[in-house]
């Protein structure tokens, strides 16, 4: 009895499309190149009483809405944290309860990466983990099943691990913002829903805007209630390409040897390994006076991986096919041979055909060769990151 | 509570400037949403709706005896209140006595304007994301859920055209002297009494005009009563001119494009 995946393909569907797949180059169902992403439909600023909102609409119909929320809260332990600031110990223990710092988590081999992440590390001790709240809503399922947590826990790691985004929050030793970023997905998942609801939090979180601060220092804050004069999360630039971002999530896959970009459901049934990578752009102020100088003005800042993360690809769930030289109920030659064969002998032949001639579901973890090439071209110059983030930066904020 | 009742009594306008007897703006689009069999936006104001149907279908999720649900198609109606859509961030749990409450009175409403003996042994599911709230939140939801269900093709004898109406006291603040005003923003919603109805039929020559939904929490005179659902009915008749609009200029532009 074949489990129950919710992916209406047999195991000979299943094949086949694992073989066009593993072509070169790969025959996508929908004709597209690997690299390439559905189109998509995407708008900002569509909620008056957000911070900042996004909605994208991908070409398959599934749509997401992010709305940004900002609150001030008090910090709890203001006093402490102020003795902490020359106290290493205190520090690393103030650190976030989920230990992500922007320094510790960039152990990952990758060349297109800059060296300056301890720099970092030591600016974002302002802000802290918990000030930022994530919240999946997917239609059909409770908060608390496993999707929506899991989603959440990948893109709050996302957001935490750049460091960025967490010192924008703080306003002074007694104070800061409080931001929850509410993920509503309004259609049914129909493809593994990461892309869209990582894209629209980072269209969400650019368009988020904070009123801007009238009160200086460790005053109570205050705030101007002009909306007009209210200042951007990210804020913008002349040179768009030089923009400080919010982190995006890709889903990348494989199959074999090859890498393919944005899967869709049917693909994703037959996936080798799948991965979401974490990516953002470094910002501005790290790299050097002369990394700038020699920028092109169409070669915005490097992009480096910021959070990696396997996902069980739900080809592991399918059936798989039977060989012909087992099938009993084929009824003719073969079959009546492998009656008389024991269910050790049809163990081995099971395995030795494994993949060969029919569909087995892929076992076994990604190879660090092609988890090498997946980054590489996330993040190398004119890589499939910066053509997601040129993308973007076609929607209006 | 601080009504600005003053304000009112001088130039008979209120907060946002409208008379008595305004409408917000009412701007809704149909077919939205690819995926979905029906869908709907509809902004009453700053309320926005999102509305989706699927069905009529098989009841999903096996449970058990699902098959038998008697002759005629079961209307299921899901309401999610999104975090981000009050003034503060506040997350509803599903089972919220007031969502609760909504939910019921949408799916009893459109059971019976449905023509759900067409589909017997089916379920159509409207499922209603609040995105924004500023007031009549439940009329929003009955009007945006009227346009999904057209979009989706479900037969049904007539619109269902929703509207609140409220009773403010009028300038002398005496007691036989009212104003009722009509579709109520956030703030009014606070301040003063109101209900929520919910007609069908549009009278003489467009099908009998019978009230679908009357929803009143809040206490009030009796002797307004009247006045306030005359209003209210009348209101109603508004906004469902403003729905048909919608429909057949979306059926318009289908019809356009199949042509062309």
């Amino acid at each position: 009895m074949a489990p129950y995946t919710g992916i209406p393909l047999s195991p000979a569907e299943l094949s086949y499309l694992h073989t066009s797949l593993s072509q070169h180059p790969p025959i996508r169902p929908d004709a597209r190149s690997p690299t390439a992403f559905r189109p998509l439909i995407a708008e900002t600023d569509i909620l008056p009483a957000a911070n900042g909102s996004a909605r994208i609409c991908f070409a398959d119909g599934t749509e997401a809405i992010v709305g940004v929320k900002a609150e001030v809260e008090k910090t709890p332990s203001a006093s402490s944290h102020s003795i902490n600031s020359h106290s290493i110990n205190g520090e690393v223990a103030d650190e976030g309860v989920r230990g992500l710092g922007s320094g510790g988590v960039r152990d990952v081999e990758d060349d297109g990466m800059d060296v300056d992440g301890g720099e970092d590390g030591k600016q974002s001790s302002k802000g802290r983990d918990e000030w930022l709240e994530v919240a999946i809503d997917i239609p059909g399922m409770r908060d608390d099943d496993a999707l929506p947590v899991f989603l959440s826990a990948m893109l709050t790691e996302a957001l935490l691990a750049d460091g960025a985004l967490k010192d924008k929050l703080y306003i002074n030793t007694r104070f800061h913002w409080r931001l929850y970023i509410d993920i509503l997905l309004l259609s049914l998942p129909l493809s593994y829903p990461l892309p869209l609801l990582s894209l629209t939090t980072h269209l969400a979180l650019l368009a988020t805007r904070l009123p801007a601060l009238v009160s200086e220092k460790d005053e109570d804050p205050l705030f101007n209630d002009d909306w007009e004069a209210s200042t951007h999360l990210y804020p913008p630039t002349k040179d768009e390409t030089a923009r400080q971002k919010p982190p995006i999530t890709l889903l990348v896959m494989s199959v074999g040897e090859n890498i393919l970009f944005d899967p869709s459901r049917e693909e994703l049934a037959v996936a080798d390994a799948v991965v979401a990578i974490s990516v953002t752009q470094s910002h501005t102020n790290t790299t050097g006076p002369d990394a700038d100088a020699d920028a092109d003005a169409d070669s915005p800042n490097p992009l480096h991986l910021i959070a990696l993360r396997t996902i069980d690809p739900p080809s592991r769930l399918t059936a798989a096919g039977l060989p012909n030289s087992l099938n009993t109920s084929a009824g003719a030659g073969a079959g009546a041979a492998s009656q008389s064969l024991s269910s050790v002998e049809v163990a081995v032949t099971r395995e030795k055909d494994q993949g060969v001639s029919v569909w087995r579901p892929p076992r076994g973890g990604v190879k660090r060769a092609v988890l090498a090439r997946m980054i590489k071209m996330v993040v190398q110059a004119g890589g499939v990151g910066e053509e997601v983030l040129g993308g973007l930066r076609g929607v209006e904020i | 509570m601080p009504l600005d009742t003053s304000t009112y009594a001088l130039a008979h306008l209120r907060l946002d400037g409208r008379r008595w007897n305004e409408l917000r703006r009412l701007h809704a689009q149909i077919s939205t949403q690819a995926a979905a069999d029906g869908s709907s936006y509809l902004e009453q104001g700053n309320t926005k709706v999102l509305c989706t149907v699927s069905g009529p279908q098989e009841q999903k999720g096996g449970r058990g005896g699902a098959r038998d649900q008697g002759n005629e198609a079961k209307v299921d109606v899901e309401m999610n209140i999104a975090a981000f859509s009050g003034m503060d961030r506040k997350r509803r749990a599903r089972s919220d006595k007031r969502v609760q409450e909504m939910q019921v009175t949408i799916a009893s409403a459109f059971q019976s304007t449905l023509f759900t003996h067409l589909f017997p042994h089916s379920t159509i599911t409207v499922t209603l994301h609040i995105l924004s709230q500023d007031g009549s939140l439940l009329a929003a939801c009955l009007n945006a859920a009227t346009l999904a269900l057209i979009d989706a093709g479900i037969p049904m004898s007539d619109y269902i055209s929703s509207v609140t109406v409220a009773s403010a006291p009028s300038s002398d603040q005496s007691l036989d002297e009212m104003d009722p005003l009509l579709d109520l923003n956030g703030l009014e919603e606070q301040e003063l009494p109101f209900m929520t109805v919910g007609t069908c039929g549009r009278g003489p020559g467009g099908g009998e005009e019978k009230v679908m939904v009357l929803v009143m929490e809040t206490k009030v005179q009796m002797a307004r009563l009247e006045a306030m659902l005359s209003v209210g009915i009348d209101g109603c008749k508004q906004v469902r001119g403003i729905l048909d609009g919608v429909v057949r200029s979306h059926g318009k532009r289908v019809l356009e494009s199949k042509v062309s």
